[in-house]
């Protein structure tokens, strides 16, 4: 193996769209909307750019549509993840058993999530229009419907359920694979010594897939974080703010306003916000995994 | 799963799947329903009727024909980009050993785990710096090479005895040749992956592009469909599923022939965690 101890030109050759791809768009942007993020900096007007210092965190700090917009994009966060995750662990067990047409089940549960998020959203706002298809369906049913993405204490709600249906097929494609990586013998040998079903569950599947659920929650926090397309298309952040996401705030600034200094400290302190909870996760579920 | 038990599908498993097709049921329906603004109640099946107006509309009098072939033509080139630089960077990464070969990895699994709003303000700039804002390389360019295909083929190549190689090289076969006549070869099982979902992330992409382009010749289908519906069609419904229709049948096509790969490339981003 002595040709291994050079950088070869081919090794070279075959890491160069990595290397100046990681740096133009990957390490040279990071760092510069760091920097940005000190920066009172318009496209506009790029050349009046001034340093502020720490002006642009302490003013998302005072804003109040800042905290709107973060609070609810926590309540979407915490308030789709547990659905989604028991959702998506409840088909997957469901689909772990042979049956007819299980592969036809998994297929139609996992479409929604290979399908653009806009097409979703189109779609949805039509079935949550005032006379729409669910709100047909629910005076059928002798209720009253609500008003859906109309009314600002049901809006974020509307969004939030749509996107639990749209999101746990994904999921659910993980938990089955992690379900299948749980050793048969397990299951055979509490069996033989008398287990129950709910015993076997409690004690063999959920520990096993510790793992599987690291990953869904760390990777369905950092998505849910970054809600954004479902908002621009079904709301715009309204009514009355009560769908505003930071996402789609920090979009506004930027475009819109064009303060892209401001923009980037937002967009920093959601990134603080993402790296804190997937580290929270991280520790909550490591610590007491059992040592495999 | 020994016993081979082929009892009826869980009940509790056909109201779930109802759930899942009947929204995407609706918008097929909506779609082939005449009139502008649509019925949208459950009393439209009862006087269902079938015209293919809205889609004639859209292929005629709009900038539909124009978004399709861009998303096309983007996914095409960027999916041909991820596989073959994943090809390279993922292979040289698994198999060289080289100064930087830690720092480099490292980059591949943070690009992966960063939030892209992070990305957003900064590419915008850069791509405005080369004068690339609003062509089509801005919807090329960043994409191109994709930190998960190269994590999806340094996996791969892992798992890949190396003899064929060494073989090759005891021949005397230069690197290069090794990687075109030996290794791509091989790598023909995990870059179908890398190209199936490559091609679902991208013709789905949908901030970047948005924020990236502005004029409308320049709109890939899911950016000309979102700002279609914001304009003066915000109520055509039936023109607007009818959109939608046409967004979501390649993904879906893709889906039914490609259902095994895509769920393997899922799995396999799952594994690192």
């Amino acid at each position: 193996m002595s040709r291994r101890r050079r950088f070869e030109a081919s090794t070279l050759f075959l890491l160069s769209p990595w290397i100046v791809s990681l740096l133009l768009f990957g390490l040279y942007p990071f760092g510069f909307s760091f920097a940005l993020s000190f920066y009172d900096y318009s496209p506009l007007n790029p050349q009046s750019a001034k340093f502020l210092g720490l002006a642009n965190y302490a003013e998302a700090l005072r804003d109040p549509l800042f905290w709107t917009a973060l609070k609810n994009t926590l309540i979407f966060v915490f308030g789709t993840i547990p659905f989604t995750t028991l959702l998506a662990l409840g088909l997957a067990l469901a689909l772990q058993k042979r049956f007819r047409g299980r592969d036809f089940f998994r297929a139609g549960f996992f479409l929604p999530t290979v399908v653009s998020i806009v097409v979703i959203s189109l779609v949805w706002k039509g079935l949550y229009a005032p006379e729409g298809f669910l709100s047909s369906l629910v005076r059928a049913l002798g209720g009253t419907p609500p008003r859906w993405l109309l009314e600002p204490h049901t809006a974020l709600a509307s969004i939030m359920a749509m996107d639990v249906w749209a999101a746990s097929g994904y999921y659910m494609v993980i938990f089955l694979a992690g379900l299948q990586a749980i050793p048969e013998e397990l299951y055979e040998s509490a069996s033989l010594e008398g287990a129950t079903p709910w015993q076997k569950f409690v004690h063999i599947t959920l520990p096993m897939l510790r793992p599987t659920f690291l990953f869904v929650l760390v990777v369905n926090s950092v998505r849910s974080l970054q809600v954004f397309t479902e908002v621009f298309v079904m709301t715009g952040g309204g009514p009355l703010h009560s769908t505003l996401t930071s996402v789609f705030y920090l979009y506004e600034q930027a475009f819109y306003k064009f303060r892209l200094g401001y923009a980037s400290s937002i967009a920093y302190l959601l990134f603080a916000l993402t790296l804190g909870l997937a580290f929270l996760q991280v520790r909550w579920l490591k610590l007491e995994s059992p040592r495999t | 799963m020994s016993a081979v038990r082929r009892a009826g599908a869980p009940l509790f498993l056909v109201p779930v799947l109802l759930t899942m097709l009947v929204p995407f049921a609706w918008m097929l329906f909506l779609s082939v329903q005449p009139g502008a603004g649509g019925d949208l109640t459950l009393a439209a099946l009862a006087r269902a009727r079938f015209t293919l107006e809205h889609y004639a509309a859209l292929l005629q009098a709009s900038g539909f024909p124009r978004y399709l072939v861009n998303s096309l033509v983007v996914a095409a080139v960027v999916v041909g980009g991820n596989v073959l630089t994943g090809a390279m960077v993922g292979y040289a990464l698994a198999r060289k050993s080289f100064f930087g070969r830690g720092a480099l990895t490292w980059g591949v699994i943070a690009t992966l785990m960063l939030p892209k709003q992070v990305l957003m303000i900064p590419l915008y700039l850069v791509l405005a710096r080369l004068h690339l804002l609003d062509t089509y390389a801005a919807l090329i360019l960043p994409f191109f090479v994709d930190a998960f295909s190269i994590f999806l083929v340094r996996q791969y190549v892992t798992q890949l005895p190396a003899e064929l190689e060494d073989a090759a090289r005891v021949d005397g076969a230069g690197e290069l040749r090794i990687f075109v006549t030996i290794v791509l070869p091989l790598l023909r099982p995990a870059l179908a992956v890398v190209a199936i979902n490559s091609f679902l992330l991208n013709w789905n992409s949908f901030l970047f592009p948005l924020i990236f382009t502005n004029s409308d010749r320049l709109r890939t289908l899911p950016v000309g469909l979102a700002l279609f519906a914001q304009g003066e069609h915000a109520v055509d419904w039936g023109l607007l599923m009818a959109g939608s229709t046409i967004s979501a049948l390649p993904v879906l096509l893709a889906f039914l022939v490609f259902q095994r790969h895509i769920i393997e490339g899922i799995t396999a981003g799952a594994e690192k965690g």
